[in-house]
Order: C-alpha cells, then sequence, then structure tokens
C-alpha cells in the first residue's frame, strides 16, 4: 500500500521535472541523431531568464563605521633640577611616557639624568670619592598615577583649559657612583591641557634609594622637580 | 654644520612633524552618531565631575573625533565640541540605525585574546626586583611568554631574560592558576670590595605557577613564583627563587 503511494509520488515528480530549469531538456538527450528537435538557443534562453518582477536599480552599499582614534598615550621631555643627597643640586633632564587607563589612574615611565656635584668633604679634603662616570645619575621609574584634583584653569573670560593635580607612586632604578639601587619614587604634579593634544606638567617627585656612597649606609632621598611638556596620540 | 649634525636635525624635524601629525591633519571622516535618548550632555572636560555646558537634543548628530579613557570628544552639527561620555554615548545608534557599541574589553575578551603586556616588581635571589612581560596567546590556555627584568641587590645586581610557555587552567574564570615552564639567561654583575669577581652570564631553566585575576576592562593582576635553575661554570648549579606581583593588559 505504502509502495503504491510512493510510485505515485515519484510519478508525479517526474511529471513536474521537465518545468525544472536544471533537469530541462532531459528527456532529449536520447534523440541526438535529430537536431532539428532541439529547442533553438535564444529560445532555451529566454525559457531560462526568471521573470523580472521588479529591476533592481540600487547597487548595495558597503557601510565602512570609521574607527575612533584614541588618544591615551602622552610622551614628553622635561628638565629641571634634582638634589642629589650629599652630592648638591643640579639640572635635570628626562623623557616620560604615559598611558591613560582610566580617567582616574594612568601608567608612567619616566627616565632622567643629571650629575652629582662634589660632596663637602671632596671639596675641603680635595680627595675624589668618585670619577667623573661615576658621578652621572641616571634614573628610571615605573609609576602608577591617580588624578587626585581634576578640574579647570582659566586664562581670562573665554579660555579655560582641563587640568589635575596627580599624585604618582613606583619603583625603579639609579644608577649612581657606580652602582645600580633599586629605588622607590613618589610625588605629585600638575598638569595643564591647553589644547587636546599636548599638555604641560610640573612634577616633583622623590627618589629614595639605600646608599654607603659615605661609609655607612643609609636611605637617601634626591628631590627632582621639573617642568616638562608632553604630546597626546 | 657637520653632515651628521644636520642628518640628526632632520631626524629630530620628522620626528616632530610624525608626533604633530594626527593633532594638524583634520581632513578626516568621524563616526556619526544619533541622539535618541531625550539629548546627550556634553562636559567641558574627560572626566565625570567636569560640568555639563551643551545639550544635543533628541534625532540631533554628534561626530566622534576622537576617544580619551573612557570619554569621546564629539562635535556637534552646530560645531560646538564637548565631551561625553561612553555610557551615554551606547544610548545613541549610528546612521545605519544599528545602536552604538564600544567594546573597551570584558571578561570574554580576557579568556580570548592574543596579546599581553605587564609590568612586576617583586624579589629575586633576595634582591630587589623590576621585571616587565610580554605574552602572545596559542590559544585561550597557552601563551607563549617572554620576560625582561632587572634585580638590585645588596651583593649583586644584574638582568635577566626568560622565555617559556604558560598554561592557564581555567581560561573562562575570572581567577585562574598559571603553571609556567621555560628557559632563560641571567647576567650577574657581583658588587665586592675586596675581591672584584667578573660579572658573568648564564643559562638558566624555569618551572613556576602563579595566578591572574580580572580586573576591568582589558586589564588584570597577575602574581607568580619561579623557581630558577641556573647552569653554573663552577662546581654547583645554583637554585634561584623569584617572586612577583603586577599588573597587566591584554588586547
Amino acid at each position: 500500500m505504502e509502495s503504491g503511494i510512493r510510485v505515485l509520488l515519484l510519478i508525479a515528480a517526474l511529471a513536474t521535472l521537465p518545468g525544472c530549469a536544471t533537469v530541462h531538456g532531459w528527456f532529449h538527450h536520447g534523440s541526438s541523431g535529430a537536431p532539428s528537435n532541439a529547442p533553438a538557443p535564444a529560445s532555451a534562453a529566454e525559457d531560462q531568464a526568471p521573470p523580472r518582477v521588479i529591476e533592481p536599480e540600487i547597487a548595495r552599499r558597503d557601510i565602512t563605521v570609521p574607527k575612533i582614534r584614541s588618544r591615551n598615550f602622552e610622551l614628553g621631555a622635561d628638565y629641571g633640577i634634582i638634589s642629589i643627597e650629599d652630592f648638591g643640586t643640579h639640572p635635570s633632564y628626562g623623557f616620560t611616557a604615559a598611558y591613560h587607563i582610566t580617567e582616574d589612574f594612568f601608567f608612567q615611565a619616566d627616565w632622567g639624568r643629571s650629575r652629582g656635584g662634589e660632596t663637602s668633604f671632596e671639596t675641603l679634603s680635595q680627595i675624589q670619592l668618585l670619577t667623573e662616570a661615576e658621578r652621572r645619575f641616571t634614573y628610571y621609574d615605573l609609576s602608577l598615577g591617580y588624578n587626585f584634583l581634576p578640574g579647570e584653569a582659566f586664562i581670562g573670560r573665554s579660555r579655560a583649559m582641563t587640568s589635575a593635580f596627580y599624585l604618582l607612586g613606583g619603583v625603579g632604578g639609579t644608577d649612581f657612583g657606580g652602582d645600580t639601587k633599586f629605588t622607590v619614587n613618589f610625588g605629585g604634579g600638575y598638569r595643564v591641557v591647553p589644547a587636546d593634544w599636548w599638555a604641560l606638567h610640573i612634577v616633583v617627585q622623590d627618589h629614595v634609594f639605600q646608599s654607603s656612597l659615605l661609609g655607612s649606609t643609609k636611605l637617601t632621598n634626591n628631590l627632582e622637580a621639573r617642568i616638562g611638556v608632553t604630546v597626546f596620540f | 654644520m657637520t653632515r651628521r649634525a644636520r642628518q640628526c636635525a632632520l631626524a629630530g624635524l620628522l620626528l616632530l612633524a610624525a608626533l604633530l601629525a594626527p593633532a594638524v591633519s583634520g581632513a578626516r571622516e568621524y563616526l556619526q552618531l544619533f541622539v535618541t535618548e531625550p539629548y546627550l550632555e556634553l562636559h567641558t572636560g574627560p572626566g565625570r565631575g567636569y560640568p555639563v555646558f551643551n545639550v544635543v537634543p533628541r534625532e540631533a548628530s554628534v561626530d566622534v573625533l576622537f576617544r580619551r579613557t573612557d570619554w569621546f570628544k564629539v562635535r556637534t552639527e552646530r560645531g560646538v565640541e564637548g565631551w561625553a561620555s561612553l555610557k551615554d554615548l551606547q544610548k545613541t545608534v549610528m546612521a545605519n540605525g544599528t545602536p552604538f557599541r564600544f567594546n573597551l574589553g570584558d571578561l570574554a575578551g580576557f579568556n580570548d585574546h592574543r596579546y599581553e603586556l605587564g609590568i612586576f616588581a617583586g624579589e629575586y635571589g633576595g634582591a630587589n626586583y623590576i621585571s616587565m612581560y610580554g605574552a602572545l596567546s596559542f590559544n585561550s590556555q597557552l601563551h607563549l611568554e617572554l620576560a625582561l627584568g632587572e634585580f638590585l641587590g645588596r651583593y649583586s645586581n644584574g638582568v635577566t631574560g626568560d622565555l617559556g610557555l604558560a598554561h592557564v587552567v581555567m581560561p573562562e574564570s575570572r581567577w585562574s592558576p598559571l603553571l609556567l615552564l621555560g628557559v632563560g639567561e641571567v647576567h650577574t654583575e657581583p658588587k665586592a670590595t675586596l675581591v672584584q669577581p667578573s660579572d658573568r652570564t648564564e643559562p638558566t631553566a624555569y618551572a613556576g605557577i602563579g595566578i591572574r585575576f580580572y580586573l576591568t576592562r582589558r586589564f588584570f593582576l597577575r602574581a607568580e613564583y619561579k623557581a630558577h635553575y641556573v647552569f653554573t661554570t663552577r662546581t654547583t648549579n645554583e637554585a634561584v627563587d623569584e617572586w612577583k606581583a603586577g599588573f597587566a593588559f591584554f588586547y
């Protein structure tokens, strides 16, 4: 019974097949000796072309969403003075790079260089404790910054600049007196942003490390004040 | 002016031009967003405390100029520029009507990312240690890591370099233990006042364990312990313990 229905359905399907474009002409394959029976190519093309209801006139547009640039990196140079404990106060210069993580926190890497002078002992005794190369004071710091007091600074009536007092703290190394010392740094700064792409910084930072250059081992504080310019990108 | 000085000056100018180029090039097409809420607030600065000085009405649009942290500098149709928060901008739609979405990183991205970068502070064989690392992910569980560090101690200073594999035990979780295995080199500069031993560079191998914890967006904390074996040219090899904790981000 079931097989009978299946046969019927198959016959019905076969009967509709000649209407299908892909199988159209299957039944003519056998009649190779009678080319006159084959339909003309032009009429075949007409048969195969689907009926056109609406002519699509609009090409599909690919919408590209412009990327939003981020300006979270800050790169700059600075100049200032550093008081190297026992070795006098001298000019310093350096470079700084920062990455702003959130509106509150940022990462900062600093590199700076100065030169230690003579201790009072050296001045009085004329005995040199360090060579010229050893007097070179080089530090690097990796710090975390916190925008402690964000605000705005005004020049006149019509010009406002965003600003912030920030706190800095981190670790690094200081190369001085023929040795590199593990250094803890902490400090604070004031940043004014006159335009979106650059900023002015005033930073006071203490570089603390253990030194035994003058006989006894002690913790030295090396305070630095510097002014810097950075570019956001 | 010598030729070298001229080259330096030219290189400096090129660097300056490269730095300033993003600031002066204004001929770019910006993303346009349409306000669907009753209004969009514009702040004077990129922070929650900066006052609102302008609002953009519903159905008006803004051009997004650039982003700083969670804040976007936008320009209204009338040419007013101000800062809109990501939270507010996520209620706007793009020109084709789809809601604006911006991914600052999430836990799903943390589970499946390509690169990691981080910095650590800690201890290496009793000396203070500062280190940074970069990682390349083969899949969510297996990373290739390169770490460089400097140790500054009472008896010696030096630098280390490690290259190895990290296996993330539970990548889908906020907390996950890590298993570490690799090789490296250590360059040691001993400090001695009486006898001056020479600097030495020695190969090392390490095995370690660690833990990572997803903080927010693209950031996570990481702490680890590595047991290093230093293959010396002396009679015995050395074992050095490294402990460190730090902060990293992925992208």
